[in-house]
């Protein structure tokens, strides 16, 4: 008999999926958080208004140079004054990096993880992204192709709530979708210009997991409409944007099956050669440093790609001396995120007569079309832009004048700018990798982690065009006043979606998961947060976490019906 | 040492603000340092900012910056977020800002200060912005940030909602 009969470990965008899904099936279900609680009604702080926020909502800079000296480089729009408990400090939670190597690992470490921070963004993958490793000989073959996944996008977008419009794109599939918010009239004009201008390109309305019509369920679990306010990053106390806190714990919990414990820092998962099973789960008490076994059927790994890896490493054994579940050595490799660095931005004319109405939380989307619909590139796969057109605004005090006039100019909307930034896969590559720190711990006496993560050639040259291609769609729409960015890569991990840390696969020679996230070698064990991945796509993967992690839970379930685990 | 309200009392007159001190109980809609003695800026320095501040954002008919207390504001974000460099470099903008202006500029009545300033801001918004002028563009950013974070600024002047609603991409002027 064990403590229960599934433990996911992690609250956050795919363990919250985990915990609702096996819970719905009847499944005694215990969520180990390694952080502390977060509770909506005290620590969201998404009403406080602006002449309320400390310092112009800016962290000191010895308290970030002290504690937050990666979280606030990292994620600077983000990070503020007022809501800093939703990032870990740097000093208590530190990693390494190789010589000469960097990574941004930007974290949260409380309920429902990054889900409460994350940016929203939902897009599937497309049909071309599950066979592109085969089709170029990179890594391994996705063991999934579209049409299997399809269904259970459909199953996540609509119990999470997807805003987004349907536009009939092969390689970027349409959802199950409440409606979206509409294009600016500049955007539209810059729609027009570019599809006009580059046949095979499209620029559609951003797909946002935010409520725009709410289901009944959703109005059951006490989420409504998205209101505008662009505080998301803050909390939301209407519960209009999905994150596990909003939706998927709150479906678990009121099935009564789900125990959920913070603080629970995992230090190993505990195999039993005899059965070749997991047993349990050995944690550590973040505040008190009390040690802990919980027992039970089932495990999901839900801790995020690093967390997850380093787990899976730490829990050696005779069977498994490199690892847990990695008689493959991919345990921690292909570590991959995507990468950014590369837009442009201008002045887009023609709207001086009007302005926007609140604050959404997305504007526009250009969907991938690099070795899509344009097949000359000199650069493998391709990558998607995301931005918007809205009115510049005076803010910020850097306009000619005083007195009068200037204060009077700051109630002008001002020109009309838009940006756009793009968002580009990174390869597969073994080489990077996160390992654990060979002699260095944390305060619980956990090895830390220690990254050796590089870009190759082929993101190299694909930012360096997608630069190009970016000037060229805004001066194709006649803006002036182009920006194009010196291509500067951003840091790997910064874009903060991490994956392929044990990757999905048909061998268990070269992979570390079957194609239903359960590990080759212990039959009992998920994961199915982004380490699954076996190559990353360009689109924003968490909605894909949600599919594979609600597709996995249904196979669990299968195998524990037929007694298999 | 004269204490902030002090010294704002008389520069509200100085500039010929109307007395209207009751608008000061109203100060401290944003300031950290509300009452009490200054702790990062010198007495000069604080006159001097607020000088400028109320040059940049006179009280109109809606509040100006020091109804708001921009450069109480301003102190308190010297003294409470800034790192030594930072301070350091604030202390050395407003004292090149002061030179700029020149010596007499504390004593100049509201229109020979405005047209002082306005020839200053003049030169710094030339179309190359000249480096010379950096510390002026980056204490008149922070004014004008400071200003429109208040209550009077967010509210009266850009008509922020905190609650929108809804999301409408049209709205013609």
């Amino acid at each position: 008999m064990t403590d229960f009969d599934a433990i996911v470990v992690g609250s956050g965008m795919s363990g919250g999926w985990s915990a609702k899904e096996l819970c719905e099936r009847g499944l005694k279900v215990l969520v180990l958080e390694r952080g502390p609680e977060i509770k909506p009604d005290r620590d969201y702080v998404d009403q406080l208004p602006p002449w309320e926020e400390k310092n112009l909502d800016r962290i000191a800079q010895e308290e970030i140079d002290k504690h937050y000296f990666k979280q606030y480089p990292g994620v600077a729009y983000a990070v503020k004054e007022s809501n800093k408990h939703f990032w870990v400090k740097d000093d208590d939670h530190p990693y390494e990096t190789v010589e000469g190597t960097d990574y941004d690992w930007l974290r949260g470490y409380h309920t429902a993880g990054r889900s409460i921070m994350w940016s929203r963004q939902s897009y599937r993958m497309g049909p071309q992204d599950f066979t592109a490793n085969k089709d170029e000989g990179v890594a391994v073959d996705w063991p999934v192709r579209y049409d299997e996944i399809k269904p259970w996008y459909d199953y996540v977008e609509e119990f999470a709530g997807v805003a987004g419009n349907l536009d009939g794109l092969e390689q970027l599939p349409d959802g199950v979708y409440q409606p979206g918010f509409e294009l600016t009239d500049a955007e539209k004009l810059f729609k027009t210009k570019v599809e006009s201008s580059f046949p095979g390109r499209n620029v559609i309305q951003a797909r946002v997991a935010h409520l725009t019509n709410p289901t009944d369920e959703q109005r059951e679990l006490g989420r409504t409409n998205c209101q505008a306010r662009n505080r998301c990053h803050f909390g939301c106390a209407f519960k209009a944007y999905f994150s596990s806190l909003h939706a998927t714990l709150p479906a678990a919990e009121r099935t009564g099956n789900m125990t959920l414990v913070h603080n629970a820092i995992v230090q190993s998962l505990e195999y039993d050669p005899e059965q070749n099973r997991l047993t349990g789960v050995r944690i550590v008490d973040a505040e008190t440093n009390e040690h802990r076994f919980y027992s039970s059927r089932l495990v999901f790994l839900n801790a995020s790609p690093i967390a997850s890896a380093m787990i899976l490493l730490q829990s050696k054994s005779e069977t498994f001396p490199n690892g847990l579940a990695n008689t493959s050595d991919q345990v921690g490799r292909n570590l991959m995120d995507h990468i950014s660095g590369a837009g442009a931005n201008g002045l887009i004319h023609g709207f001086e007569n009007q302005k926007i109405f609140g604050r959404r939380p997305g504007g526009i989307y250009i969907p991938r079309y690099a070795n899509i619909t344009e097949k000359d590139k000199p650069y493998s796969r391709g990558f998607g832009y995301q931005g918007g057109a809205s009115p510049l605004g005076n803010a910020g005090g850097q306009i000619p004048g005083i007195g009068r006039e200037f204060k009077e100019a700051h109630k002008s909307p001002g020109p009309w700018r838009i940006s756009i930034g793009a968002f580009g896969e990174q390869l597969p590559n073994p080489n990077n990798r996160v390992t654990l720190h060979p002699n260095k711990t944390d305060k619980w006496n956990n090895p830390i982690a220690l990254f050796n993560v590089s870009y190759g050639e082929n993101e190299h040259i694909m930012l360096q065009e997608a630069n190009k291609d970016a000037a060229a769609m805004l001066e194709a729409a006649g803006c002036t006043n182009i920006n194009s960015n010196t291509v500067n890569l951003t840091v790997p991990g910064n874009r903060i979606h991490e994956m392929g840390s044990a990757r999905m696969g048909n061998d268990p020679d070269t992979s570390v998961l079957n194609r239903w996230c359960q590990a080759h070698d212990v039959p009992n064990l998920f994961v199915t947060d982004g380490s699954f991945m076996t190559s990353a796509a360009c689109q924003n993967p968490s909605i894909s976490y949600m599919a594979f992690t609600a597709r996995a839970c249904d196979h669990a379930m299968k195998l524990m019906q037929e007694n298999i685990i | 040492m004269k204490t902030r309200r002090e010294i704002l009392q008389g520069l509200i007159v100085s500039i010929g603000g109307s007395s209207l001190l009751t608008a000061c109980d109203g100060f401290a809609k944003i300031a950290p340092t509300v009452d009490g003695e200054l702790r990062f800026y010198s007495s000069e320095e604080i006159e001097l900012v607020t000088k400028i501040s109320d040059l940049i954002i006179p009280r109109t008919d809606t509040p100006g910056a020091s109804d708001v207390n921009v450069s109480g504001f301003l102190d308190g974000l010297m003294a409470e977020w800034a790192n030594a460099e930072t301070r350091e470099n604030h202390h050395r903008d407003i004292k090149r800002i002061g030179g700029q202006l020149g010596d007499s500029f504390r004593e100049l009545d509201e229109q020979d200060a405005k047209n002082k300033l306005a020839n200053l801001d003049t030169r710094a918004y030339a179309a190359d912005r000249p480096d010379e002028y950096s510390a002026y563009r980056s204490l008149k950013g922070l004014i004008t940030q400071a200003y429109f974070a208040s209550e009077e600024g967010r509210l009266l002047e850009q008509q922020w909602v905190a609650v929108p609603g809804r999301w409408n991409p049209r709205v013609e002027i």
